[in-house]
């Protein structure tokens, strides 16, 4: 009996305070699925905290037969998607935000090893993403950012392997497009402004 | 916007580290869910929602008895024997309201 499943008998058998040491354990991944899909800092805690809630209502429908960090992380996944469909409601009112310097002079550069660090490179892709649907999106962050197999995106997500193949790769012809229009739209605005 | 470029987007973007979680994180957790308790713990019922639980089968039985009793009487009756109100009412005029409780 490994020790989440010795923490979860004894939270079953009436001791919840004992949920805190499976948060501690495994806060670190939650987060970094969560940031995949969300850049401020303040949501991606609260939804965070949502997951562990979630995981806490359902706890007696894990049966343990897979590991518990899988079936956490599908909790995530379902997470981050609902806020995602939340989002992009909303995006529709407010509008994007704009693309830093950064990463405008590294999609201008034809020198593919210019330097762009990590945070620029998401926050670019964060943004070209935003074309994308949220199902879409979650696919092909968890294929090319997360390193997941087809069978694992199946299972967070609930869709067929076809389905998830085939999502995969109109996402990625989708996010070319829209990188593409990113960097078109950023040289007209600024092709637009006056030099002074 | 080439493949070989997306791709390099795509290891960038991996190697963005993560913000780490609050240091109470786990405390703010729990407190959020001793305000909610789990669902899956059954409560205790209290005699009203016993009974409001198997309303539907009273409620079918005392039909039944009900519907039976008509039944019997109709059939009493129409036998040309005594129905169910006439000996229920012979059994009260014998029991409860015997006649010599009223003389003086």
């Amino acid at each position: 009996m490994n020790d989440d499943a010795e923490l979860l008998e004894r939270i079953r058998n009436g001791a919840p305070d004992d949920f805190a040491a499976i948060v501690r354990r495994h806060q670190a991944r939650v987060f970094a699925i969560l940031h995949r899909y969300e850049r401020d800092a303040h949501k991606v805690e609260d939804l965070a905290q949502e997951t562990f809630v979630k995981v806490w209502r359902a706890l007696d429908q894990f049966d343990g037969r897979a590991p518990f960090e899988h079936w956490l992380s599908k909790i995530a996944v379902r997470v981050a998607l609902d806020h995602l469909r939340r989002e992009k409601r909303r995006q529709n009112e407010v509008g994007l935000p704009e693309l830093g310097d950064d990463a405008l002079d590294w999609l201008r550069s034809d020198d593919e090893k210019s330097g762009l660090d990590g945070r620029a490179a998401a926050e670019l892709l964060d943004l070209a993403m935003r074309e994308l649907s949220p199902l879409d999106r979650v696919v092909i962050t968890m294929q090319e950012i997360e390193g997941r197999s087809v069978k694992e995106i199946c299972a967070a997500t609930g869709a067929s392997g076809v389905a998830v193949r085939v999502r995969a790769l109109r996402a990625r012809g989708k996010l070319r497009r829209a990188l593409e229009k990113l960097m078109k739209g950023e040289n007209e605005q600024t092709q637009a402004e006056p030099t002074v | 916007m080439n493949k070989r470029k997306l791709n390099q987007l795509f290891e960038l973007a991996r190697n963005e580290p993560v913000p780490a979680p609050p240091e109470d994180f786990a405390a703010d957790v729990l407190r959020a869910i001793h305000r909610e308790p789990r669902a899956a713990a059954p409560e205790a019922l209290s005699i009203f929602d016993q009974l409001n639980l198997l309303f539907p089968r009273i409620a079918f039985a005392a039909a039944t008895v009900i519907v039976l009793c008509v039944a019997a009487d109709w059939g009493l009756t129409a036998a040309g024997m005594p129905g169910l109100s006439d000996g229920v009412s012979q059994i009260s005029a014998q029991w409860l309201l015997t006649p010599d409780e009223f003389r003086l």
